[in-house]
């Protein structure tokens, strides 16, 4: 395992791109933070929360990331070779799993501070201290994470990596539209539970807590179920599957 | 090489990778399937007065003269007038539980049936003196008007405003539909339900009440007509009239009391309500299918060296770009007519099979919403294919778009957002072109929730449209520069 | 250490097609074991099942006694190199053979070292989108090599090899062969081994049709037949044909005799006086041995128009 992560950190260090999408993570986390809560000025419910918008994009990105780390070798056929030096499957997707979600750690730790440094200036009522806002300010980095294993284990599934891409994004932003649709309250609270996004983004809330669809630290278990199923999904299919 | 020879190329590629197909086709089906998740999982329950179950009947608004949902629910006093004529009245005082919209003023209308024709001269809560006629026209007078006078000559009902009495003043001319010799005239207070409106996760939820308005007139003067003045509700099951609601006369004073709406009606989501774009919620899930698609149409010969191959076959390679825009846009215009043509009717005959009220639409409308949906479809499928050209790399290309298109709504209707914010995403992002399936417009006249959340845009249909096509054709412009310039 | 590669009875069906039927074949130390056989005989999938890549319905493949799946640092045990071509293009050949490395617990000192073995000179620091195919396959043969592995497997190694490149591979090849490892060569191009396999596993439709030393193949292939010039050509024909020799004319003053012996022949002609001009005892190229050997299991025969 310790071979596996060094390989697998020399590639994810080695490979034009990466450096490039953490600093985007941050850049567009921060950038649509900002702009949300300088909206805020004329009053937002929870601002928050508000402060930490720039995360349903930054995730795009992240997913951009996690997905390329599995995907990028598929597409050249490099996947081979990783296989070949490293037989032990899962241990090449836990090793990748590791190595992806220590990076989003970093990025998403500097894209959640920007956030709040930025809403704590444009916005100097927000407290920074209160233990809500910190658990939003974690959680937020917690979610990235996440969202970075999701996007391993769908791209491990379904290789090509536009497809991923696309059903992760999917798979995020489907379930809080396709929700407006539905009239049943009760239907429309279990969809709002079960989405990845939706359950996953109530870790930003700070007030009303108890008008969420569901708790926030729930809503974070149901986005770590997403992503251990799809890990699960992914390390059975690279398992099963010729490479 | 003819254009439409590198047509024929494009599609013969198009159609022969098995996965893009697939991927056409599973975009028709989960457009179609996503839009069975609003019935399916929709249902209520109501109990009538004596606890009987409701029917589609008793919450079917009543119709106004061009086919559209109205509200007509309003305190009438009124005595009939044949012919020409006219009435007047001063309003001395608004009072009650006064809202914006709440009304009081003359009235001519066709009958007392709800959702019949009429022309009316109100003062209102805050909105001054209006002409309003047949449900959905409104026209501002003079705000500090007291006096109000309704004409009519033939089919056209004139409408006048004054502040002394002496000098009058047109505010507006109209013909109702289809007046009758003799009509209803007389003066009407209404008052709407006072809604609060408030949002939580995607959801905007209204809470309130009804409320009750009461004008005090006088120098009531009705010409052509000696009778007495008689009042009651127009009302049908929904509200209207309300508990306090009636008239009194005293000497020339006449204090009319009025709970109600007199107005087109206007649908929110998760009501008991629907409209036709609530079928189309799938788009979205078939959207991302056909991003998927589109940017794989070119994102694939760059990882493989094939856009060598293409552009040493046809070295104008404009030409090679406008084609496979061409085909990836008209082969997903179908795909989406296809979807939305299915999806539309199947899932507002479900909705009527549920006992839900789905509004009706001019035909022209009803085109207008599911041939939109299909260009919106198409002109993603190009601006994915732009996108994909420029950055050459699927995931890139296919997260940016995603991005551009669906992450701008998904805030416009989450509630982080402070509502100025929502709507100018609403108005400056491609997801503007969302706008294209709203089928009823706002009015207004009417207080509600007029949110993206709730299925109104800030742009009018064909302008948000436009503002998706504005994206696609830069990015398209780009593309071209980027592919003639750069190495294959 | 010497490690022989056993592949034993392996079957796998790609849906209705059968890739293989029954490959068993033993690479073994010291030789250079060349693995030939038509386009979509099996070779590559047998290569990818021997590195677990695919996984056979059935049979076995083994490095030193041990299925790949099993070996800690597989890349010590056995290099290979199946797709030179199968590389990021934003990363340099350096950072490329760098990761193989460390998935083996080496170090960039290893790295360096197969740079130089493999003859990289300074495009090793350069992106590997930018290499010719000759490039790739150095870079490959240098990420086989990373283990110092006792046993080597390359798939078409001399693709896209200028002729330089070419003559270096084999030189390469015979060298590392003579230092006592189990080399698995595999080509479509029978001339590309006829200087460098000692050994040679030819296969048709995902079975072995012969595995055999490359002089015993060729002796196989020539069989006992001569070619006469001569002449006096109806004359010769009888005279042999008489002693009990199959007999053809191949040309205007060509003849090939089988069934006879080379020195039989020279003595029959002189002792009834019959003039020749050359007797060869014909020596069959590996080409011809090996288009012999496959002629019926070609699949994808070239339709000539």
């Amino acid at each position: 395992m310790r071979e596996a992560l060094h390989a697998e950190w020399t590639k994810l260090r080695t490979v034009a791109g990466t450096g490039w999408l953490l600093v985007a993570v941050i850049v567009l986390t921060g950038a649509l933070s900002a702009a949300a809560v300088a909206g805020c000025a004329a009053g937002c419910s929870d601002p928050a929360r508000t402060s930490l918008t720039g995360v349903d994009f930054g995730q795009a990105v992240v997913a951009i990331l996690a997905v390329l780390a599995i995907s990028g070798e598929y597409s050249v056929g490099m996947m081979r070779v990783t296989l070949t030096a490293m037989p032990r499957r899962l241990t090449v997707l836990a090793a990748k799993a590791t190595v992806v979600s220590g990076l989003v750690v970093l990025a998403g730790a500097v894209a959640v501070l920007v956030s709040i440094v930025a809403g704590r200036l444009l916005l100097p009522g927000l407290s920074l201290t209160d233990g809500a806002m910190l658990r939003a300010a974690g959680g937020s980095v917690l979610y990235l994470v996440l969202i970075g294993l999701l996007s391993l284990g769908v791209a491990t599934a379904v290789r090509d990596s536009a497809t991923a891409v696309g059903v992760v994004l999917g798979l995020l932003y489907l379930f809080p539209v396709l929700a407006t649709a539905i009239g049943d309250p009760l239907w429309h609270r279990h969809f709002q539970q079960i989405g990845p996004m939706t359950a996953g983004l109530a870790i930003q809330a700070t007030v009303h807590l108890d008008a969420l669809p569901i708790s926030p630290w729930a809503g974070i278990g149901v986005l770590a179920a997403w992503a251990v199923g799809a890990l699960l999904t992914g390390g059975l299919v690279l398992r099963l599957r010729d490479a | 090489m003819m254009f439409w020879q590198l047509l024929h190329a494009e599609w013969t590629k198009f159609r022969t990778v098995r996965g893009w197909v697939i991927g056409m086709l599973a975009a028709v089906l989960v457009t179609v399937l996503v839009g069975l998740l609003g019935p399916t999982s929709s249902s209520f329950s109501c109990a009538g007065p004596s606890g009987q179950a409701c029917t589609l009947a008793d919450h079917t608004p009543p119709l106004g003269p061009d086919g559209e949902a109205v509200s007509d629910g309003f305190y009438f006093v009124r005595q009939p007038l044949t012919g020409d004529g006219s009435i007047t009245a001063r309003l001395t005082s608004l009072t009650g539980t006064v809202q914006p919209w709440s009304k009081v003023g003359v009235i001519i209308k066709a009958s007392t049936r709800q959702g019949s024709a009429y022309a009316a001269v109100v003062g209102t809560g805050s909105h001054g003196v209006r002409m309003q006629y047949d449900y959905t026209h409104d026209t501002a007078g003079d705000p500090a008007a007291r006096w109000f006078r309704l004409t009519r000559s033939g089919d056209t009902v004139t409408g006048y405003d004054s502040v002394d009495g002496t000098h009058w003043h047109q505010i507006s001319s109209a013909t109702p539909a289809g007046l009758p010799a003799t009509v209803q005239a007389g003066l009407l207070a209404t008052s709407p339900e006072f809604t609060v409106a408030s949002q939580s996760l995607g959801r905007t939820n209204g809470s309130g009440g009804p409320t009750l308005a009461t004008g005090t007139f006088d120098n009531v003067a009705l010409t052509g007509s000696g009778g007495t003045w008689i009042g009651g509700n127009v009302a049908g099951q929904g509200p209207g009239g309300g508990p306090g609601s009636g008239f009194r006369q005293s000497g020339g004073t006449f204090t009319v009391s009025g709970s109600g709406d007199i107005a087109p009606a206007v649908p929110a989501k998760g009501g008991l309500d629907k409209t036709i774009e609530n079928g189309l919620i799938g788009v979205f899930a078939g959207l991302i299918a056909v991003i998927i698609v589109a940017t794989m149409f070119i994102t694939t010969e760059y990882r493989r060296g094939l856009i060598r191959t293409t552009l040493a076959a046809s070295p104008r390679r404009g030409g090679v770009l406008a084609a496979k825009a061409v085909v990836v846009g008209v082969v997903t215009f179908v795909a989406g007519l296809v979807a939305a043509a299915i999806a539309v009717p199947l899932v507002e005959h479900l909705e009527h099979g549920k006992g839900f009220y789905v509004y009706t639409v001019t035909p022209l409308t009803e085109l207008r919403v599911v041939l939109g949906t299909a260009a919106l479809l198409a002109v993603a499928a190009v601006l994915a294919l732009a996108v994909g050209t420029v950055l050459r790399r699927g995931a890139g290309a296919v997260a940016a778009v995603i991005v551009a298109i669906v992450l701008p709504y998904v805030l416009t209707i989450a509630p982080v957002l402070p509502p100025a914010a929502a709507e100018w995403l609403a108005r400056l992002t491609p997801a503007a072109a969302f706008a294209i399936q709203q089928s009823v417009p706002q009015y207004v006249q009417v207080t509600a929730s007029y949110t993206p959340a709730n299925g109104y845009f800030p742009l009018a249909p064909w302008a948000g449209f436009a503002v998706l096509c504005g994206y696609t054709v830069v990015a398209l412009g780009v593309a071209m520069l980027v592919l003639r310039r750069r190495d294959a | 250490m010497s490690t022989t590669i056993d592949v034993i009875d392996l079957r796998k069906r790609f849906g209705s097609t059968v890739a293989l039927d029954g490959m068993t074949f033993t690479v073994q130390p010291g030789l250079v074991t060349g693995f030939v056989g038509p386009n979509g005989s099996g070779k590559s999938t047998t290569m990818r099942v021997i590195l677990g890549l695919d996984a056979a319905d059935d049979g076995h493949a083994l490095i030193g006694g041990r299925s790949y799946r099993d070996l800690r640092y597989p890349s010590r045990r056995i290099g290979s190199l199946l797709d030179a071509g199968a590389l990021q293009p934003s990363r340099t050949g350096r950072n490329h053979l760098l990761w193989l490395a460390h998935s083996q617990g080496l170090g960039a000192k290893r790295v360096d070292e197969v740079v130089t073995q493999a003859g990289l000179g300074s495009a090793i620091r350069r992106k590997a989108g930018g290499y010719s195919l000759g490039m790739r396959q150095r870079l490959g043969i240098a990420a086989a090599l990373l283990g110092d592995p006792p046993a080597l497997m390359l798939d078409e190694p001399f693709n896209g090899m200028d002729p330089e490149g070419i003559v270096w591979m084999r030189g390469f090849l015979r060298s590392l062969a003579a230092e006592g490892r189990a080399i698995l060569v595999s080509s479509h191009l029978m001339s590309e081994l006829q200087d460098t396999a000692d050994h040679l596993v030819v296969v048709g439709r995902g079975k072995v049709i012969a595995d055999a030393g490359v002089q015993d193949l060729i002796t196989a292939a020539s069989g006992d037949r001569v070619t006469l010039r001569t002449a006096a050509r109806t004359q010769a024909m009888t005279v042999l044909a008489q002693a009990g020799a199959t007999v053809a004319a191949t040309g205007p003053d060509t003849v090939t005799v089988s069934g006879l012996a080379a020195g039989r022949i020279v003595a029959l002609l002189g002792e009834n006086a019959v003039p020749f001009a050359e007797v060869t005892a014909h020596r069959a190229s590996l080409e011809e041995a090996y288009m012999e050997l496959t002629r019926d299991a070609v699949e994808f025969r070239a339709v000539s128009r």
